[in-house]
């Protein structure tokens, strides 16, 4: 919730980079969240015909640049990881910014479970 | 270098458009047709403004696209002049008669206060909101196949497939539709498959699920291009998902 807040598209919360994802069997303890790995070799960036990710050698993060994406959807298609999700209200797909450096997931997670560092 | 905008000292790099350098010195200059993922074309004259190159005299100017137009030593544009708001505004009119019913449009007119046009509307468009800006064009010959163009001259001019055809160079990514700024390219997607340019498209239905992924023209296109195997585009991000939460499960203490 606090990455779609975060993250709002005209006055609405938007889409969250964040996901949790559940077991299919219901194991207890299962309930993982999944986030944008920033990889080495980033398949985002390889399926990019546009060049609208890229890489801050500074930070080694990886980010979308929504001015040079054409919404062509390949790289939702190519994130092995399922961390690239598309925004049917702006026609582009967000992925984790880390919000510029300071990530409120893990400001605003109360049990301390998420830390970055 | 430095050139004028509006009056103050901008900072310029040679080779680069008044666009770009007024963009980054925070000037607003409006803009239909222009993308930062391909070439600009000039085509929606929106970012006229008016320039004065070094040695020119006091009152002499010159009417240009900010898109298209180099910096150069000594330039002075202004993006706001009345003679700059009344070429706008003419524009406008001319945009508004094609596409009234185009969002990005009607933003633009009603900023610029033209509330209606006396030129006469469009009949039987076959895409109404196409302002005929050319990105679609652009992005798909210079970044994707290259399946759509324009066609016909002057009132008759269109974009669409060669000869009117379904195109077998299109992999229906949609990256035409995504960037139009005036939504203009119907997509109709039933959750099977996909139309678009008058060819339909089947979705590849996801390995895990069966929920709808991407063509397989799209698939077999970034296959080629990553050099992955295709059956790795064929995982819907909701199953992606859920087997990255199963590493992290196998791999967690």
């Amino acid at each position: 919730m606090t990455c779609a807040f975060s993250h709002p598209v005209e006055g609405q919360p938007g889409t969250s980079r964040i996901r949790i994802a559940s077991d299919p069997q219901g194991r207890p303890g299962f309930s993982k969240m999944t986030i944008c790995l920033q990889c080495e070799d980033a398949g985002c960036v390889a399926a990019c015909p546009a060049n609208a990710l890229w890489r801050d050698p500074a930070t080694g993060a990886i980010y979308h640049k929504t001015d040079r994406c054409i919404g062509c959807q390949s790289c939702v298609l190519a994130c092995p990881f399922g961390n690239m999700h598309w925004e049917e209200a702006t026609n582009h797909p967000v992925k984790c910014d880390l919000c510029g450096g300071d990530p409120k997931c893990a400001k605003f997670c109360p049990s301390g479970a998420l830390v970055f560092k | 270098m430095k050139i004028l905008i509006n009056g103050r000292a901008v900072t310029a790099f040679k080779g680069e458009t008044v666009l770009t350098a007024a963009r980054r010195a925070g000037v607003e200059i409006p803009t239909l047709c222009h993308h930062e993922a391909v070439e600009d074309s000039g085509a929606c004259r929106m970012c006229m403004v008016e320039i004065r190159e070094a040695g020119w005299d006091e009152d002499r100017t010159k009417l240009v696209t900010a898109c298209l137009f180099p910096v150069e030593e000594g330039l002075s544009v202004q993006t706001d002049s009345p003679e700059v708001r009344r070429t706008r505004k003419e524009i406008l009119e001319l945009l508004l008669a094609r596409s009234p019913e185009a969002e990005a449009v009607r933003v633009l007119a009603a900023k610029y206060g033209v509330e209606s046009s006396p030129y006469p509307d469009r009949e039987d468009a076959e895409l109404p909101n196409c302002i005929l800006c050319g990105i679609c064009t652009r992005v798909c010959q210079a970044l994707v196949t290259g399946a759509i163009t324009m066609s016909e001259r002057g009132p008759n001019k269109i974009v669409g497939p060669p000869f009117g055809e379904a195109a077998d160079a299109c992999i229906g990514c949609m990256a035409c539709a995504s960037s139009c700024p005036t939504n203009a390219i119907p997509v109709e997607d039933t959750g099977t498959t996909r139309t678009i340019w008058g060819r339909t498209f089947d979705l590849v239905p996801c390995a895990i699920c069966g929920a709808p992924t991407g063509t397989r023209e799209q698939i077999d296109w970034l296959a080629k291009k990553t050099g992955r195997a295709a059956a790795d585009f064929e995982i819907c991000v909701a199953c992606k998902t859920k087997a990255t939460g199963e590493v992290w499960h196998r791999i967690s203490w």
